[in-house]
């Protein structure tokens, strides 16, 4: 029960069918063949209603035998196995029409994304751009497996029967004709008005839907107050009242669908009856007459059947809304590299007055100094909000400060090839990322080469080989999504050893030892200051005690630094630090 | 199959709107079959009649066409209104039958389902339960109801032609959609194998695009994205040829059902046992009366879900609860004092002991800390003083009676819990308060919240005490969600207050405010405290410590 987008204005829709259309040009062999087959199909359905009508009108009106009809007999298989074979072949040509539709999107997107970069990436909710990714591409296989050849052919057979109808009876034509056009005008009124009235509808269940495990995944709280019993009327009340409302729209929604079914129904029976007539007073044969009847419902079908691909193509819409937003999207200009990194190891980098903003006239950062040397480890303090995460971000090169700049011994970051950057650099972030797969490919997420010897001593140095050890795949255990089986502290202890198995200049620990429990922190710490003495070291810390033994502490309060100095510096100032100290009792 | 009679048993509340449904399905698929079968007797009986045959009384099967034409298109639509109005009441009776049998187990037979990953199976198996008389039991209902009176109607004219016109159809209706059902099964599990990890990938993907960026692996995750997909699409596309294929036989069944009926009807005709106008029916009949069967192939691949689906849920449901009431319960006690004495308790028989032999007295008004490493049954022990979890051995006394002799819900009406995961439900702050109370008035919600410290924070957001809270919470910082489970347990009002890590994940600053906000509550109320922060612990006056 999906969810719906609101209903999007004419123009919009009109020029996202326009773009699905013209993505159809690659995979346009494909299509084509499919609507020809589909075709032949149609052709072949006349061919299969003129030999059985021969083999009826021979017996009914000439009196002839079984003998005088085998010839249509044997010509009616031949026609049935070239049906199935059209059929066979028209489906798989949509298929791959569609496939390869996709195939290219898939990677068209990602291309798009690189080049957007995780500053965009960042800005979008992750599910979202994932449901893009998967649900959002599914949605397009429809409209070109099966709405594109449809809507061809909903053009092409009747037209063609009604081609091979008139010459054997004008007036059944005639009706046929005059009640054509009504089928896709109502097909218009029902996708214009129920089919918003149904969209709403159906968001309102797929909400209730979300209440209903919205109330399940709360059960425990529900009961703690006592409250749980209740909820069920809740859900029989809120049900119930959906049915009514959903009914009463219902039976509106559905008359549109009866006035169709009413025409080409109708059209069937006065096409019957009038034939009747006209060979009851002689002034037609009975051969045209039975091949006109059984070509009338044929007529009919693929127009009746364009009404249930009405939905891929409303799906489709609003899944391509989506995807060429994202396709639209600007890339950022990106400077040509002029410097080069020098070989050697990194000794400083310096922030000058850096500035930055994710939205205009909303500065996060203001005027930063600061410089990180080799074999330093500075700590990063401040509240929630303070823009820690953000200088960090501007450090790893993942976004460029507005106005400042950063100077890597000399050379300015801006002239560098970001993926030269990204070498010199290791990031632990707040909320780690574990992959899809075992705890080695994990670790060498930054370095595929990594031997098993270095995979174990990062792991020990970051305090994880312990428990990857009892795991009893060890460092082959395979992974779940988001790290399952692993606890909160073993996914920043598999990401920090995966983080220091880089082998960086510069090393941004985001929050190290949370939810760490006392034992572990102590190591990691002392790991840490080992570390720091090949390169510079920053720590993001959210409280005190772990960053009471820093070379360094820059206090960062509402993008500035507000202080900075040794910790025994800090703790004599009267100043931020000093006060969340006293807040704490001293206890850091 | 047994599942299936048991999901008929729950739909037996419904059952006249669902025969209904199936009733008025099985008569349009008739007055569809039989329009164009009197239309073919018609035209070949008024052409004989005027060609010199005999005559014909033509007004009746002329009315009678215009009546099945009508019966039909008017049908339908009833047919459509019936089918969802009961797929609507089957919906609600489902959901409420569903949540009533998960009630008495959560939480701890529930754990299990915590993840999304497992929460969404759960979703996705509910979903195709409830589309289970819509997809599955009209068309097959409908198609055994049809078929047979069709049968018979043909038999009357000739048998021959209705023992083919039976065989083809259960070739088309039942024996083909079992043969791609059963060729699909090895590439379907293959499928939804293949896209489980692609969602997996792209998740990570959009996840670590950051960490994937800095790490240089960007291009690395993308191209395993893009072979995933495409072994994807390889899959699938075998499964479209398979179903083609069987679109393609079902339909040849048709054909050649019509082929053998006029192989066979015609020397009939000619030799005078039938009449010609007959034949003309028969070969219409035969061709429509495929239309009966033509959902019975989605109805197939709907059925093989369903099942699954519903073994899954009633695997859930079927589980014992981990605590019964007593028969006949104690009424709640009137001191708050709590006894634990040689408390012993493990999760099933052959599993070590996770609390063995503790003992300690909380006097009425109270703090007793606890700490512990993690896994050292800190919150099994909250668990069964809530009556959460029932225990092996030993005594738990509240005020002196016995938590085993009162009902579960006398126990927690004492209890005020603030835990590290405390459910915010997606609807206003208001109504996530007055979970606690639902007769709260306005002034005492702000005083809650007041005296949470969050009372300022929330009237600053521009939609005050009606702000949505979102999914899980998600408008809200932890810090404020965890203060809007304090303002509940102040709105409860219990004389026990038990608190599992408190300040879990919160920052410094939030910290703080949580635990002024806690020194407040805990005046006057026994309380349990499990965390291991010591400015936290500093609000008990004991401590005890748990070992694992």
């Amino acid at each position: 029960m999906a969810t719906h987008a609101p209903p999007m204005p004419r123009t919009a829709s009109r020029r996202l069918n326009a773009w699905l259309r013209g993505r159809a040009k690659p995979v346009r062999a494909a299509l084509l063949g499919a609507v020809a087959a589909g075709g032949c199909g149609g052709l072949l359905l006349v061919a299969q209603a003129w030999a059985l009508a021969r083999i009826v009108d021979g017996v009914v009106t000439r009196h002839l035998g079984l003998a005088a009809a085998w010839p249509w007999l044997w010509a009616l298989l031949g026609v049935f196995a070239a049906r199935a074979v059209a059929g066979v072949a028209s489906e798989r040509l949509a298929f791959a029409a569609s496939a390869g539709a996709k195939q290219t999107l898939r990677r068209e997107l990602h291309a798009k994304l690189a080049a957007l970069g995780p500053g965009y990436v960042q800005g979008q909710a992750s599910g979202a751009l994932t449901a893009l990714l998967t649900d959002g591409l599914d949605k397009l296989d429809q409209y070109y497996s099966a709405y594109l050849p449809q809507a061809a052919l909903a053009m092409f057979i009747p037209a063609a029967l009604l081609a091979f109808a008139f010459p054997a009876d004008w007036v059944s034509g005639l009706i046929m004709l005059a009640s054509a056009p009504l089928i896709p005008l109502f097909m218009v009124i029902v996708g214009k008005g129920a089919e918003q009235l149904n969209q709403r509808q159906w968001r309102r269940l797929a909400y209730m839907s979300a209440h209903v495990f919205d109330v399940i995944e709360g059960l425990t709280t529900l009961k703690l107050f006592n409250a749980s019993r209740t909820e069920a009327r809740l859900i029989e009340r809120m049900s119930d009242s959906y049915r009514h409302s959903v009914m009463a729209v219902l039976r509106v929604a559905f008359l549109s669908a009866l006035v169709l079914e009413f025409f080409a129904t109708l059209s069937i029976a006065m096409i019957a009856v009038y034939i009747g007539f006209r060979l009851y007073y002689g002034e037609m044969a009975f051969l045209p007459g039975f091949y006109v009847l059984l070509l009338a419902p044929e007529f009919y079908r693929p127009l009746r059947a364009m009404g249930t691909q009405h939905h891929a193509r409303m799906e489709a819409i609003a899944a391509a809304e989506q995807i060429v937003a994202l396709l639209e999207t600007p890339a950022p200009a990106r400077p040509v590299a002029q410097g080069k990194l020098p070989a050697a190891r990194i000794r400083s980098i310096r922030l000058e007055g850096v500035d930055f903003s994710y939205r205009p006239g909303q500065t996060v950062l203001h005027g930063i100094d600061l410089t990180l040397n080799r074999g330093e480890r500075v700590a990063l303090i401040g509240p929630s909000g303070g823009g820690k995460s953000t200088l960090a971000r501007l450090l790893l090169g993942l976004a460029a400060p507005e106005a400042g700049y950063i100077n890597v011994d000399g050379v300015d970051l801006r002239g560098i090839d970001p993926r030269d950057w990204f070498a010199r650099v290791a990031w632990l972030p707040q909320a780690p990322t574990i992959f899809h797969g075992s705890i080695a490919e994990n670790l060498r997420l930054a370095k595929p080469d990594a031997t098993t010897a270095e995979l174990r001593a990062a792991a020990e140095t970051a305090g994880a080989a312990s428990f990857i050890e009892r795991l009893p795949q060890g460092y082959d255990s395979l992974l779940g999504e988001h790290g399952q089986g692993l606890s909160g502290g073993e996914i920043r202890r598999l990401a920090l050893a995966r983080a220091l198995l880089k082998d960086a200049d510069l090393l941004i620990l985001d929050e190290a030892d949370a939810s760490l429990d006392a034992a572990t922190a102590a190591a990691v710490t002392r790991a840490v200051a080992a570390k720091a003495r090949e390169c510079a070291v920053l720590v993001i810390a959210h409280r005190l005690e772990s960053v009471a033994d820093a070379d360094r502490i820059l206090v960062l309060a509402g993008g500035r630094i507000v202080e900075t100095g040794t910790p025994a510096e800090l703790r004599a100032k009267p100043g931020a630090y000093a006060a969340a100290l006293a807040a704490y009792g001293g206890a850091a | 199959m047994n599942e299936m009679l048991r999901l008929l048993k729950l739909l037996r509340g419904e059952w006249r709107w669902g025969l209904a449904g199936i009733g008025l399905s099985a008569v349009v698929s008739l007055a569809n079959t039989a329009l164009l079968g009197l239309s073919g007797w018609f035209i070949a009986a008024m052409a004989l009649a005027g060609h010199g045959g005999p005559m014909i009384e033509y007004f009746t099967p002329a009315a009678a066409i215009r009546g099945l034409a009508i019966i039909r298109t008017v049908g339908r639509y009833l047919e459509r209104l019936v089918t969802h109005d009961a797929t609507f009441r089957l919906l609600t009776r489902l959901r409420v039958w569903f949540y009533t049998k998960l009630e008495p187990l959560a939480p701890a037979r529930l754990q299990h389902y915590r993840s999304g990953d497992l929460l969404s199976r759960l979703r996705a198996d509910i979903d195709s339960l409830e589309t289970f008389y819509l997809r599955v039991l009209v068309p097959g209902a409908a198609a055994l109801l049809a078929v047979p009176l069709l049968g018979a109607f043909l038999a009357w004219v000739s048998p021959q032609a209705a023992w083919v016109d039976l065989a083809g159809l259960a070739l088309a209706g039942v024996a083909v959609p079992l043969l791609t059902q059963h060729l699909g099964q090895r590439p379907g599990a293959k499928a939804v194998a293949l896209r489980g990890r692609l969602s997996a990938e792209i998740t990570d993907l959009t996840r670590g695009f950051a960490e994937l960026t800095v790490d240089r692996a960007l291009t690395r995750q993308m191209t395993r994205c893009e072979e995933t997909g495409d072994a994807l699409l390889g899959t699938q596309r075998h499964l479209a040829g398979i179903s083609a294929t069987g679109t393609a036989l079902g339909g040849l069944a048709a054909q050649l059902s019509l082929w053998l009926v006029l192989v066979l009807a015609l020397p009939l005709t000619t030799n005078g046992q039938i009449g010609g106008p007959d034949l003309a029916m028969l070969g219409l009949l035969v061709l429509a009366s495929f239309d009966m069967v033509g959902p019975l192939p989605a109805a197939f691949r709907a059925l093989g879900e369903t099942q699954a689906a519903a073994r899954r849920i009633f695997e859930i449901v079927d589980a014992e609860p981990a605590v019964s009431d007593p028969p006949h319960p104690a009424s709640a006690p009137r001191h708050f004092g709590i006894q634990v004495r040689d408390l012993t308790l493990r999760y099933g028989e052959d599993r070590p002991n996770v609390l063995a032999g503790l003992s300690f007295d909380v006097p009425e008004g109270a703090c007793l800390g606890i700490v512990g490493p993690s896994g050292a049954g800190k919150t099994s022990l909250l668990n069964v003083l809530l009556r959460f979890q029932d225990f092996q051995g030993g005594a738990v006394e509240i005020g002196g009676v016995p938590i085993r002799t009162m009902a579960g819900e006398t126990v927690r009406g004492l209890c005020a819990v603030v835990a590290q995961r405390a459910h915010l439900f997606n609807t206003s702050i208001r109504e996530n308060l007055l979970i606690a109370r639902p007769d709260a008035a306005e002034d005492e919600l702000r005083a809650a919240l007041r005296q949470a410290a969050l009372l300022d924070e929330v009237l600053a957001m521009p939609e005050g005490l009606e702000t949505i809270a979102g999914e899980g919470g998600r408008n809200l910082s932890g810090g404020q969600a965890r203060r809007i489970a304090i303002a509940r347990a102040i709105l409860k009002n219990a004389p026990l207050l038990l608190l599992d890590e408190p300040t879990e994940g919160l920052d410094a600053h939030a910290e703080q405010q949580v635990i002024a906000a806690l020194a407040a509550l805990r005046r006057g109320r026994t309380t349990l405290l499990v965390t291991h922060r010591p400015q936290v612990l500093r609000l008990a006056d004991n401590l005890l410590s748990l070992e694992s």
